[in-house]
């Protein structure tokens, strides 16, 4: 069983193709409930959490961190759901944050912009030159948040497994092409990939539990052992030492927590 | 039945996957050993093609005019075996230039850039890191090769109809899925474009004809009727016609030539000026 998660742009017909796909293989398929997830477990409104993810970083750059704040949340959140395994997620980064999991099969779904075009006109009561500029706006501005938060371009596609263009191939066939590709080995959860699923979702835990208060953490989970990584020795006041140990005591599945000052972040660092 | 068209960042990669699904489908592969018969009918040295298609013209290199003129004899001879369908092709860019054609299904192989580095490292015994630099490198090297020759991007995943992985993806169900594509509908070939791909073939052949005293001439056509644009003086006009008209006329296939004259206003302001 596995993981699966599509990209697309709006109006790409990805979400049909998740649907499809969640229904064939009997999978459970989210979007947005993990923004509800993230608002009810955080206890931030959920347009807080969706302007975080649709709006392009500001020039200034000011409220940086407070994005990386919520994306920290959302990312705990679908971690927590995709655990379990067996889903298909079509929202925003999936292939990004959940890099490194092997049992994972990132797809991406692209469609003629002209056809998307096509589709928007239908929901809304606006003009052809509207639509397209609607949608190449938003377009520019995923592309924009994913590369300033993550120093990736979504459209490159080495960052997925499988990209399918909707335009010969209809949604079923689409829908064929994953289904076949999940059903590989290499996308099959084994106990070594499990347990990385596992490690990721409590680093993204831990870095949600300590990112409003202390935002330049990084942290890494190997078999439960929770290593946190800090930039300097000032960090370690009264106030974040009493934070860990709450984790320690919240968090399912730590065995051992151990917080390193100084050091580089490792790259696989949350 | 469709042609299938691969690109690739590795020529190998793309050919072992060419010739696997090339087999299973029962379908001829063309790859670059065509490049032999390319350099026999021009008389000049394959390795200049070969080059042709892997790198764009530059001061110590090869010349723009060159260049431009290799990639035309490819075309011509490309396109020539593709009229007959059942081809799968590899290496010689055809994705580029079958745009249009609606039984042409267009497939990207790409690798990790990771496993690309690692392997880099390995054959050329260089760091990681130094790997790494140049795997970015030999990508820009071929967007912008693509660019130039053909105005895309050849590493934009949304141009494909399918893009595979086959670092994740094992080459052996990669070629499974292409066959099951192959049998689609909307790959069959129809009346209309096989008439646009005996268009292009068409083109091809004029553009060869015209290489030596037009090179820069655009070709379109239409059935067998040909339009060529070329740019011509106005005291040249009549001449450039009827040479334009001389050459393409006994092409096979061609019943009918148009030709168009742009003005060369370049020409023109530094003649006024003398």
């Amino acid at each position: 069983m596995a993981i699966i998660t599509i990209s697309r742009r709006s109006y790409s017909k990805g979400k049909e193709v998740a649907e499809k796909v969640a229904n064939r293989l009997g999978y459970d398929c989210i979007s947005r409930d993990v923004l509800l997830d993230a608002s009810k477990g955080f206890n931030i409104p959920e347009v807080k959490l969706i302007r975080a993810i649709h709006d392009a970083p500001s020039i200034l750059g000011r409220f940086q961190h407070i994005k990386q704040v919520y994306i920290a949340y959302i990312r705990s959140a679908l971690t927590q759901r995709v655990k379990a395994d067996n889903i298909v997620y079509h929202g925003l980064a999936g292939h990004i944050l959940l890099k490194g999991i092997p049992h994972v099969l990132k797809t991406r779904i692209t469609i003629n912009l002209e056809d998307r075009i096509a589709e928007e006109i239908k929901r809304k009561p606006i003009g052809k030159n509207e639509a397209r500029s609607l949608l190449l706006k938003d377009d520019q501005e995923r592309r924009k948040w994913t590369k300033s938060l993550y120093g990736k371009d979504p459209w490159d596609s080495t960052l997925y497994d499988l990209v399918i263009r909707i335009h010969k191939f209809s949604v079923d066939d689409a829908v064929n092409f994953i289904c076949q590709a999940v059903s590989l080995k290499q996308f099959k959860t084994t106990d070594v990939s499990q347990h990385k699923m596992d490690d990721l979702a409590i680093a993204c835990q831990v870095k949600a539990a300590l990112v409003d208060e202390f935002y330049d953490v990084a942290v890494t989970s190997e078999y439960g052992n929770v290593i946190i990584y800090t930039k300097t020795d000032e960090r370690l006041g009264h106030k974040f030492k009493q934070k860990v140990k709450s984790i320690e005591n919240k968090i399912e599945g730590i065995n051992n927590l151990e917080v390193h000052k100084g050091v580089p972040y490792p790259p696989e660092a949350i | 039945m469709p042609i299938i068209a691969f690109s690739s960042d590795s020529y190998q990669k793309s050919g072992e996957i060419a010739v696997k699904t090339a087999e299973a489908l029962g379908y001829r592969c063309l790859d670059r050993k065509i490049l032999r018969s390319v350099a026999a009918k021009h008389d000049i040295p394959e390795e200049n093609l070969i080059k042709a298609l892997d790198e764009t013209p530059s001061f110590m290199g090869m010349s723009s005019k060159a260049w431009k003129r290799y990639l035309i004899y490819i075309q011509e001879v490309v396109l020539g075996i593709l009229l007959d369908d059942n081809v799968v092709c590899h290496g010689l860019a055809a994705h580029l230039y079958l745009l249009g054609i609606s039984h042409v299904l267009k497939v990207r192989l790409f690798e990790d850039r990771e496993a690309r580095a690692g392997i880099i490292a390995k054959q050329e015994r260089v760091s990681r890191e130094k790997a790494k630099k140049i795997v970015r490198r030999k990508e820009k090297q071929r967007k912008r090769w693509s660019l130039e020759a053909f105005g895309r991007d050849e590493t934009d995943s949304s141009f494909y109809d399918m893009s595979i992985n086959i670092s994740q993806i094992d080459p052996g169900e990669a070629v499974s899925m292409l066959v099951t594509a192959t049998g689609y509908r909307k790959f069959k070939p129809m009346t209309y474009s096989i008439e646009c791909m005996k268009e292009r073939e068409l083109i091809g052949r004029v553009r060869v004809a015209l290489l030596k005293d037009f090179p820069n001439a655009s070709v379109q056509a239409r059935g067998s009727a040909v339009v060529v644009k070329i740019k011509a003086l106005k005291r040249e006009k009549s001449r450039k016609i009827s040479a334009v008209k001389e050459l393409v006329g006994n092409i096979s296939g061609v019943h009918h030539v148009e030709v168009h004259i742009i003005k060369d206003i370049f020409r023109e302001a530094a003649e006024s000026g003398r």
